[in-house]
């Protein structure tokens, strides 16, 4: 445990089948909190706190968008303590997976059925779900969305995930399984957050939607960047079960002129394909307005 | 008849399941993750062993709170809050949601803001802590408090101590705040009353006061 602003609660909430018996402190790891500038990379450790990532000037001069997201993660409080490791391994907070006492032991605990399918899923994903194994030959699929504030800005600067054992591509570290939103294996722990300086990281522009200005989890974030060759990266969160990419809007916008009408046309594309539920059908329109007024806005 | 008073108007056959459900057993009534009553009983009572799960073992803990070295064997799955409470009797900070997301039990450790329910006591070690009541204990910000009396910016007053310790942290850092800095360093903080903009008028009145006496 690092920050605890994930595990604690759920540990509170009694919400896990099983209890883990040991829980190890890895807040004193020396040297893992350092944010500094190497190699044409900036490099955060993962104990490095939200707080210290919206203050810290190098990261302000370079990935500014970076800057913008840790501030505004869940209270100015809770920044202080909670870790940018901790904020991309976090769990779901799906009200089902969430509920007190393992009221509903869904799919991403061991269990046999998904209660959002069927149930409250206005703040669950537009893009389907996504399937996992939870025995062996046992497919389930969870719509939990990834709500992490700071996933959709790394994936688009292009970042590298440091673990204990590996390098992992941004895009490549998010998953779903049983007890877990990523592709870490049992013992392995996410070090380092390696950033390229560049347009990318330059360029990047973030936003988020939600109810609260503060303590609160965006409903949708965004992150979208480009490249004076007029490639974009455009990456959503809370819209699927990891950041979703949208390669439609990245195809139609490349090398093009910016305009009102293509902003509009790349809103309508960043959300093709989406399949909502019954409760969620809002959040298609919101991506189509906030891709297209973060494009306007570049 | 000694259990007439216990007895419902309508008669049925089992009397014995009737007497459960009118008198249920208060301990069986409790969820399991309340604190037992040894926990709640004053603060300053001595370290009670008995609310500790089966199997915890003690740790040692030396932390200055207050000014105010304490060396104490605490239990490893109490968080900062409940020490500061059951240990040394410190009851300014407010447990409400106890998860981290509404910010009434706000201590200042080494310096930062940090939420007390959201950090097991056994990770705190060496640190310096600063609470409410070490904070009123001060005479410099005597005009912070009166400032909070002035501008009544409380009504039930449960919330009141952690925006207190949320208004000092930001003081310590930014001695003359603007309005709008004052909302954002408050913004982790919630008062369902509703009371929001008196915080930012009394801490403003307590800035204009304290440069006045020219404590900053």
């Amino acid at each position: 445990m690092a920050g605890g602003g994930d595990l604690l609660g759920a540990l509170k909430d009694d919400i896990f089948p099983e209890y883990p018996k040991t829980i190890v402190n890895i807040k004193t790891i020396p040297g893992l909190d350092d944010i500094k500038l190497e190699d044409g990379m900036i490099k955060i450790g993962a104990l490095a706190t939200l707080a210290d990532i919206a203050r810290n000037p190098i990261i302000a001069a370079d990935a500014a968008a970076l800057s913008e997201a840790a501030g505004k993660a869940s209270s100015p409080t809770l920044r202080e303590t909670t870790t940018i490791g901790g904020n991309l391994c976090q769990m779901p907070r799906c009200w089902y997976y969430r509920k007190l006492n393992n009221r509903f032991n869904c799919v991403r605990k061991g269990g046999e059925k998904c209660f959002a399918l069927a149930g409250d899923n206005r703040y669950h994903s537009i893009f389907g779900g996504m399937a996992f194994k939870t025995a062996p030959n046992v497919n389930k699929t969870c719509i939990a969305v990834n709500q992490s504030e700071l996933a959709p800005v790394l994936v688009v600067m292009g970042a590298k995930f440091v673990t204990t054992e590996r390098e992992i591509e941004a895009d490549a570290f998010f998953s779903v399984g049983v007890m877990s939103a990523t592709v870490l294996g049992p013992g392995e722990i996410l070090t380092e957050i390696k950033i390229p300086v560049g347009e990318y990281s330059r360029r990047c522009r973030y936003k988020r939607f939600a109810f609260r200005k503060s303590i609160d989890f965006p409903i949708i974030n965004l992150a979208i960047s480009a490249n004076s060759d007029g490639n974009y990266r455009i990456y959503l969160g809370g819209v699927a079960p990891v950041p979703y990419r949208a390669a439609n809007a990245e195809a139609l916008l490349k090398g093009c002129e910016m305009s009102p009408e293509l902003a509009k046309e790349a809103g309508d594309a960043a959300a093709a394909g989406a399949r909502p539920f019954e409760a969620n059908a809002y959040k298609v329109q919101l991506v189509k307005t906030l891709v297209k007024r973060e494009l306007l806005a570049m | 008849m000694p259990n007439d008073h216990v007895k419902l108007p309508v008669s049925t056959s089992n009397d014995r399941e009737h007497q459960s459900d009118i008198m249920p057993n208060n301990h069986e009534r409790q969820p399991a993750n309340m604190p037992n009553n040894h926990e709640r009983q004053p603060a300053n009572m001595p370290n009670n062993h008995e609310h500790q799960p089966a199997g915890a073992t003690t740790v040692p803990l030396t932390i200055n709170v207050n000014g105010k070295d304490h060396s104490l064997l605490i239990e490893p799955n109490l968080t900062l809050k409940q020490v500061l409470q059951f240990h040394l009797g410190l009851i300014g900070a407010k447990e409400m949601c106890d998860r981290g997301a509404c910010g009434s039990c706000t201590v200042i450790m080494d310096g930062k803001p940090t939420l007390s329910c959201n950090i097991l006591a056994a990770e705190c070690g060496g640190k310096t802590v600063e609470t409410v009541e070490g904070i009123a204990a001060i005479p410099k910000w005597k005009p912070l408090i009166d400032a909070y009396c002035k501008w009544d910016a409380m009504q039930c007053g449960y919330c009141t101590p952690g925006f207190l310790v949320a208004a000092k942290a930001l003081l310590d850092k930014n001695p003359t705040p603007t309005e709008r800095e004052i909302n954002e360093a408050l913004s982790g903080n919630i008062c369902i009353c509703g009371t929001y903009p008196r915080h930012s008028q009394a801490i403003l009145e307590a800035v204009r006061k304290m440069a006045e006496e020219g404590d900053i």
